[in-house]
């Protein structure tokens, strides 16, 4: 077919900012390009703390990892794992017990592209292309890289995504689905945009996300604990980031981190 | 202040900077570390802070507050341009991995695409539809050369450009428009529609339409997607003629080839029978009142047969002329041949003439499986012959002779494993008469069977498989036979001629067979004669020089005296050829050519023997031309039998004296 056609879809256009990348940015990552960058300024305009609520969030990545190691988790389903950035899970994890599994699962092309590049060589780890709000294919396809054992418990990472999940994908049964694919005993880690926290801020973030490929949806505390149904929320419960098992003493604004942060385990 | 504070307090102030993913302790170990030797290189510390990922916007400033005025401002200088030199480093890094990423996801994607590109390329080019796809100006972008065919042009790129609504009917433009708005403006998925098409050269085409959206990758609608299926006239008649191949014009029953087709289709699978049936007298009628009323008459025949096939579920076709055929499955032959003639008999009237009718009918019924179609038919029509041969309104059935012996004949191929295996299959023994002094000079042992003769039954072996197994069975039996007979007569106990079938004349494992069987039954070798297949020598086999160099005497069977043949015997040191031919009676103008061969086998040191000679006059013949031995002159006796003989007669049996 000749290239006329321009209905054909294009496939990749970096031109469009993508929220992985954006994050990237807001972590100081080189991984991102000027329509990133361009989109990152729009987001620290309205919410000036966005590179302390990414730092935040990706710190509560690291401790929710080595809390469910602590509690015996061998394997990780991180959904919606966006650009390998710093401190990406596997090697958290790895480097605490170089056994363990970790399969990644995103849908955006370039991100899947460079977390193929990193995960190279690394037997323990893969990335898998699809819809982490179609969690029955994405539970074969983990299921098929035959790193995850549904027999045992699985630590379950949705870190810093669902607010791109819309009401409409319903994502209590998306949870609910990846809940029951579980043993008991398996955990879920948490962390989403909420507008309990800087509420103005969150409106400007939502304005700003809006027209572009990735939408945000903040989530009130009440609606996140209808998606730990089935789960019994760790201490300190559901929390703004920092507050979360810190390391240490707090010195961040539990006001201004934007995101709540939960670990449940599966009863 | 002492390092390890200080090492703390950089920790703190670097941590709310940038996201290290390290324990606290971790990270505080790796700034002492750092502090002890910022003073002797400045750059390796820069390079761990960048390693350590310490690369928020304010990680520097951070560094540089905690560590002055503890260290001085030529040394941060240095570390600040060192770290300046592995940031960019370290960007560039990034960018190099994600530009590899984006080059591998773009070449991904492209293969994907390409691949949905080819398999719709694929679809759009072969369609038996026209596929055209239309912008919302109305223009053709992309247009298949099924539809180009449709239109009257010689390609679809001749379409691109195009209006697609100037190929319809004026009439139909404002009303086709309407549709298409529809479907753009999302009120409909999809319309279908039956319209006429103008071709390109005026005349119009029937054709049904199916246009729905194209979107782009975003969802939005850029083209509209048109199906057109040709249904004129034109095209209908392709269908038609196809219905004509395989129908009969007149009648509109199915003609001979499709009839053939499905009798090939139902034989093997269905009790059928076949009726060829022929209209009596129908010359008279077409001579008579002309060929008008007889092709009346040939439809009204067709009319009833066909009622009458719908309510048997028979198949009915007009073969020829005033000949049809009926199929029908699991019949009975009398009841069908009395309707068929029923309805045939009802008052006919055409054109005022009353007509009576009736038909001649061969019949084939529940013919064997492996029969062809085509030869059911010739059955059947030669069925009818002899129908019509015993006057009017007569019926035949095939006779089944041929097709019972066929039948017969599988019959007793299936059944011989279970013969053998419960011991009917019989060895007789058959005299072999020496023709200068009729002296019995041994028997042949031959399998014996239901009637059948040694060779049918050998035969039937090689079509089952069994003829090896046998073969050695027989050569284990006769054998033994003989040993006792020799034990029992000494010399007087006839010499033991086995005459082995083509496939064990060549199995390797006959010589050892063959001194097995000496072996343990005890029979002297010079006790025994074998006669290979003489195909197995022709094809080189070496098994007749073997046995001969193990002192078995060996013969040929077969013989027929072929160039080859002869040649075969001036190499392998046989002692006998054995052949079957009719007796060349002194009229026969083969008789010197005979006579010619045997002294030419003489002259190779070969003697002549002749099988299948029934009659003391067929012996003499060959014998006046100088052959050596015959077979068949008197019929095969069972064991006992021989041994019977033998215990009562001094002397060979009377009857070949």
């Amino acid at each position: 077919m000749s290239e006329r056609l321009s209905w054909v879809p294009e496939g990749l256009d970096t031109g469009k900012p993508s929220a992985a990348r954006l994050y990237d940015y807001l972590l100081g990552g080189g991984h991102n390009f000027a329509a990133d960058r361009a989109l990152a300024e729009k987001f620290l305009q309205a919410q000036p703390n966005a590179r302390t609520i990414a730092r935040l969030n990706r710190a509560f990545l690291r401790r929710a990892v080595l809390f469910m190691m602590d509690n015996g988790i061998r394997q990780f389903l991180d959904l919606g794992s966006g650009i390998p950035t710093v401190g990406n899970v596997h090697e958290i994890a790895q480097k605490a017990d170089p056994d363990t599994r970790v399969v990644y699962v995103d849908f955006e092309e370039v991100a899947v592209a460079h977390s193929q590049l990193i995960l190279e060589g690394d037997a323990h780890a893969t990335i898998i292309q699809e819809d982490m709000t179609k969690p029955v294919t994405v539970l074969k396809a983990a299921q098929e890289s035959d790193l995850i054992d549904f027999t045992q418990p699985v630590g379950v990472l949705t870190v810093g995504v669902f607010h791109f999940v819309p009401p409409e994908a319903d994502p209590r049964a998306v949870v609910a689905t990846y809940r029951d694919a579980v043993p008991s005993g398996s955990y879920l880690a948490f962390s989403q945009f909420t507008q309990d926290l800087q509420p103005e801020e969150m409106a400007g973030v939502v304005e700003v996300m809006k027209k572009s490929q990735n939408p945000m949806f903040p989530r009130t505390k009440q609606e996140i604990e209808g998606l730990f149904d089935g789960f019994d929320v760790v201490e300190p419960g559901i929390v703004p980031l920092p507050l979360w098992r810190p390391e240490g003493t707090n010195t961040d604004d539990p006001d201004k981190a934007g995101i709540y942060a939960a670990v449940g385990r599966k009863a | 202040m002492e390092l390890p504070e200080l090492a703390a307090r950089w920790m703190h102030a670097l941590t709310s900077t940038a996201y290290i993913p390290l324990s606290h302790a971790e990270i505080e170990q790796a700034l002492l570390d750092s502090l002890v030797e910022l003073p002797e290189s400045p750059e390796s510390v820069a390079d761990r802070l960048v390693s350590l990922h310490a690369t928020g916007p304010d990680s520097l400033r951070a560094t540089i507050e905690v560590l002055f005025p503890t260290f001085e401002l030529p040394l941060l200088a240095r570390l600040s341009s060192a770290y300046a030199h592995y940031m960019r480093m370290d960007a560039f890094d990034q960018q190099e991995q994600i530009k590899v990423a984006i080059v591998r996801a773009k070449q991904r994607v492209e293969r994907t695409l390409k691949v949905s590109q080819a398999r719709f390329q694929e679809v759009f080019a072969s369609s038996a539809l026209g596929i055209v796809i239309i912008d919302f100006d109305g223009r053709c972008v992309e247009a298949n050369d099924t539809l180009a065919e449709i239109v009257g042009l010689r390609a679809g790129t001749e379409l691109i450009g195009r209006e697609l609504i100037d190929f319809f009917h004026p009439e139909d433009r404002a009303a086709l428009a309407g549709s298409y708005r529809k479907v753009r403006a999302g009120h409909v998925d999809r319309f279908r529609d039956q319209r006429k098409l103008i071709r390109e050269d005026g005349e119009p085409v029937w054709v049904h339409l199916a246009a729905s959206l194209l979107r782009d990758a975003d969802g939005e609608p850029t083209h509209h997607v048109t199906m057109v299926e040709d249904i004129s006239e034109l095209h209908l008649l392709q269908r038609s003629l196809d219905h004509q191949l395989l129908h009969d014009s007149l009648t509109g029953l199915s003609n001979r080839q499709h009839f053939i087709t499905q009798v090939e289709r139902r034989l093997g699978n269905d009790a059928i029978t076949l009726y060829h049936l022929g209209l009596d007298a129908f010359s008279v009628v077409n001579n008579g009142l002309g060929h008008e009323t007889g092709d009346k008459l040939l439809k009204i025949v067709a009319s009833r047969l066909g009622t009458l096939a719908a309510e048997k579920k028979a198949l009915v076709a007009r073969i020829g002329g005033d000949e049809f055929a009926m199929m029908t499955i699991s019949d009975h032959v009398t009841t069908t041949v009395e309707e068929i003639q029923a309805t045939l008999a009802e008052a006919t009237f055409v054109d005022d003439h009353g007509i009576a009718l009736s038909a001649s009918i061969g019949v084939v019924d529940r013919p064997p499986a492996f029969v062809t179609a085509a030869e059911l038919m010739r059955c059947a029509n030669a069925a009818l012959r002899q129908a019509k041969a015993r006057g009017k309104r007569q019926w035949a059935l095939h006779d089944p002779h041929d097709d019972a012996r066929r039948r017969g004949k599988y019959a007793l191929a299936a059944s011989m494993p279970g013969a053998w295996e419960h011991g009917e299959l019989e060895i007789v023994y058959a005299p072999v008469h020496d023709l200068e002094t009729r002296e019995v000079l041994g028997v042949v042992a031959r399998l014996h069977w239901d009637d059948l003769s040694h060779n049918d039954t050998m035969a039937l072996a090689d079509s089952t498989g069994l003829s090896l197994p046998i073969g050695k069975w027989l050569l284990r039996e006769a054998c033994a036979q003989a040993a006792g007979w020799v034990a029992e007569f000494g010399d007087r106990a006839p010499t033991l001629h086995i005459t082995l079938g083509a496939l064990q004349s060549r199995d390797e494992d006959l010589v050892a067979d063959v001194k097995r069987a000496l072996d343990e039954t005890g029979l002297p070798a010079e006790r025994l004669r074998i006669a290979l297949d003489i195909s197995s020598v022709l094809a080189g086999d070496d098994n007749a020089v073997v046995l001969h160099d193990s002192g078995i005497v060996t013969a040929l069977d077969g013989f027929r005296g072929g160039h080859d043949e002869l040649a075969v015997l001036t190499e392998v040191p046989v002692r006998t050829v054995i052949t079957r031919a009719p007796a060349p009676s002194p009229e026969s103008p083969l008789r010197q050519a005979m006579r010619d061969l045997i002294t030419t086998v003489h002259s190779f040191g070969v003697r002549f023997g002749v099988d299948e000679v029934r009659t003391l006059s067929d012996a003499e013949h060959w014998r006046s031309i100088g052959a050596d031995g015959v077979i068949g002159l008197l019929p095969a006796l069972s064991a006992a039998e021989v041994t019977k003989l033998l215990t009562t007669a001094a002397s060979p049996p009377p009857a070949a004296s």
